[in-house]
């Protein structure tokens, strides 16, 4: 029904340990402490903003019942606690619903837990790719590939959570070659 | 040595033209108020004009450019020199304006664009008209293998073009007619303006207050909700009064579309596409056939009552969401539906629209769009429900039977195709509209999977091209079964994968 062009293989695949193997891979595990290191910093800094919060509305409302102020304290632990925990329990149910594939073709990426996305970006497209390194990440050993199209969309396509390494190895991989005027 | 070329001096006159534009007004705000005030200090600040006039000097002075072999060298500069090349090869479209003072002085304004960044690469105003001729033939003529040398001074006139659309002044009125559609906005904004009671006490003076339509939708409310008594006088006044403006809009409509696209013509010469209009301000755009993007066929109902479509097609050059001047995205503002088919061909000659095979979506689609059309409805109907009245009853059987209608005709309309080198897309049932985008554009294919498509064993299948403007139709397939949508990805970037993408 749908025609498959047999398209000729773009080159050789290099060496035997080449990252363009077609295999399934998943994101370097190290993504989910780097995730939930981030985790920690966004639920101090909810916590600490709720804290002053509270604090100033009970200095505004000079006299509030005993109760009231117990609300307002277990509702303050309540909300700390609860966005502790999943973002602590969030990165592992990302890291199992994402995975990225490198063959001689291109690139595909997987995406998303509830609302899933499958992203195919050709070889032969990627006009020129980035390897960024943020403090966490360096510390963890992380990069982000950012792989740069001529499209309107999908004009940059970031892959978060590599091993640095890993990600050079796929930005060497997908490095548009001389020669064709790919561009 | 390929020679040095220059624009034309009456460069100077545009260039301090509009530098001047900026400063009409507060210049006559200040020789007024300095005569008025009986200083002369401020009529000394118009010697502020001096530097942008040497600016504007410097500027042409220091312009020039070349035709080397494969690119095209600008230079600009007196202090801080620059020298731009643009390889031919990489030149998208040429773009040029030739406003009514540029043809009274035969000069013309010219744009070349290239993919990269949002503004075009090179401007130049102003040249002599028949510059852009020479500039067309050689940034165009490096294409063909064998491509002219710059330095034969001599350039072989390209074949004669082929008409391939020319819009009669008629059918520009027709168009404008059929867009004023935007237009209607501003009606609307005059009804609110009278509603708030802005309006109306100016119309006061002149209907006095009884005919003024402050408050009316106030007063009919009231008389549903209240048993009032129904204006139906001004309401037949009011409802007249506004068909009476939107006729009117619609005149402005067509007469502005018969000046702005006069003379709209489109020839084909060798494989570009050469676009010409405008009655007061002329533009002149050229587009290689092998830069367009993606290709949409818009039919909106008063399209469809006249027998009409408009063509549109994204390139990659210049700002994509510019709706300025040169207008190049429309590549054909109006046509008649019987010359559609045989124009796409010309336009993408490997395209057969009448041998495209069509696939609808899942049948379940059409469930799932009635239940969107209903909550998008349950949320209009939320502040009606603070006020119950027999009104909502009919009001919600009516909504419902519409969503139930438009879920079934719009998922109708949403059909897909691939050809041996296209996929195609329509949607829409009141407004359709058809894209096409060959693999060769494809940048990106994503597949998506919502809880809801999850559900019902449903996935979306979307092609991102280059330059497409925020409003522009996206393939971007919807409801399609999963294990088709599985197989329509892979194909798309096996073939996007396949072929070598050339801007």
């Amino acid at each position: 029904m749908i025609p498959i062009v047999e398209s000729p293989v773009l080159s050789e695949v290099q060496g035997s340990s080449s990252i363009a193997d077609g295999v399934e891979r998943r994101l370097d595990p190290r993504v989910v402490d780097l995730e939930r290191t981030i985790g920690w910093i966004v639920t101090a800094v909810v916590s600490a903003g709720l804290f002053f919060a509270g604090v100033i509305t009970l200095i505004a409302a000079r006299s509030m019942p005993g109760w009231a102020m117990a609300a307002v304290v277990i509702v303050w632990l309540a909300v700390t606690a609860l966005l502790a925990w999943w973002l602590q329990r969030w990165p592992t149910i990302y890291y199992r619903y994402a995975s990225y594939v490198v063959d001689a073709e291109g690139i595909e990426i997987r995406l998303g837990v509830v609302w899933r996305t499958v992203t195919n970006v050709p070889r032969s497209r990627v006009q020129h790719t980035d390897v960024s390194q943020g403090p966490l990440e360096r510390r963890f050993g992380l990069g982000t590939l950012l792989i740069h199209t001529a499209g309107t969309d999908a004009a940059v396509v970031v892959l978060h959570g590599l091993a640095h390494e890993t990600a050079l190895a796929i930005r060497d991989h997908l490095l548009p070659r001389g020669g064709a005027d790919a561009v | 040595m390929p020679s040095d070329r220059r624009l034309h001096p009456f460069s100077i006159l545009f260039g301090l033209g509009s530098q001047l534009r900026q400063f009409v007004i507060p210049g006559i705000l200040v020789l007024v108020t300095a005569r008025s005030a009986g200083g002369d200090w401020q009529a000394w600040s118009m010697l502020f004009l001096i530097p942008y006039s040497l600016a504007v000097i410097a500027r042409y002075a220091s312009f020039r450019y070349r035709y080397e072999d494969h690119e095209l060298v600008i230079r600009t500069g007196l202090i801080f020199r620059n020298e731009r090349h643009i390889p031919y090869a990489r030149v998208q479209n040429i773009n040029a304006v030739q406003n009514v003072l540029h043809r009274l002085l035969n000069v013309i304004e010219v744009h070349i664009e290239t993919g990269g960044g949002q503004e075009a690469e090179a401007k130049m105003k102003v040249l002599p008209v028949d510059a852009l001729d020479e500039m067309r033939r050689r940034v165009f003529a490096d294409r063909q293998p064998g491509g002219i040398a710059a330095e034969t001074e001599s350039v072989p006139a390209l074949p004669a073009g082929r008409v391939l659309l020319h819009l009669s002044p008629r059918e520009l009125a027709l168009s404008g007619f059929i867009d004023s559609r935007g237009l209607v906005v501003i009606a609307a904004a005059f009804g609110l303006l009278w509603e708030v009671g802005l309006l109306d006490r100016t119309v006061d003076r002149f209907f006095g207050e009884q005919d003024s339509g402050r408050g009316l939708v106030r007063e009919v409310v009231r008389a549903i909700y209240a048993g009032g008594q129904l204006p139906l006088d001004r309401l037949a006044l009011m409802f007249g009064a506004f068909i009476a403006l939107l006729g009117l809009i619609r005149l402005l409509s067509m007469a502005w579309a018969a000046i702005r696209l006069h003379g709209f013509t489109i020839t084909r010469t060798g494989d570009d596409l050469k676009t010409e209009f405008g009655l007061l301000t002329r533009v002149v755009t050229t587009i290689p056939l092998r830069r367009i993007q993606t290709l949409t066929v818009r039919e909106g109902p008063l399209h469809r009552l006249f027998g009409r479509a408009a063509v549109r097609v994204d390139t990659a050059g210049g700002d994509h969401n510019e709706r300025g001047a040169t207008q190049r995205e429309w590549l054909a503002p109006i046509i008649p539906r019987a010359r559609l088919t045989p124009f796409l061909t010309e336009v993408l000659p490997e395209l057969d629209l009448s041998a495209v095979e069509w696939h609808g979506v899942a049948p379940r689609a059409v469930r799932r769009a009635f239940v969107e059309w209903m909550v998008v409805a349950g949320f209009i109907a939320v502040p009606f429900a603070f006020f119950p009245s027999w009104w909502d009853l009919a009001v919600a059987a009516l909504l419902i039977g519409w969503a139930a209608l438009a879920a079934k005709k719009t998922i109708g309309h949403t059909r897909w195709a691939t050809t041996p080198d296209a996929v195609l897309y329509r949607s829409g049932w009141i407004r359709r509209q058809l894209s096409v985008a060959r693999f060769a554009k494809i940048q990106v294919v994503t597949m998506h999977e919502s809880p809801f498509d999850r559900r019902t064993r449903m996935r979306s299948v979307k092609v991102d091209t280059a330059g497409a403007a925020d409003a522009s139709h996206r393939v971007d397939i919807p409801y399609l079964p999963r294990e088709i949508a599985i197989d329509l990805y892979h194909a798309l970037a096996s073939n996007a994968g396949g072929t070598t993408f050339k801007w």
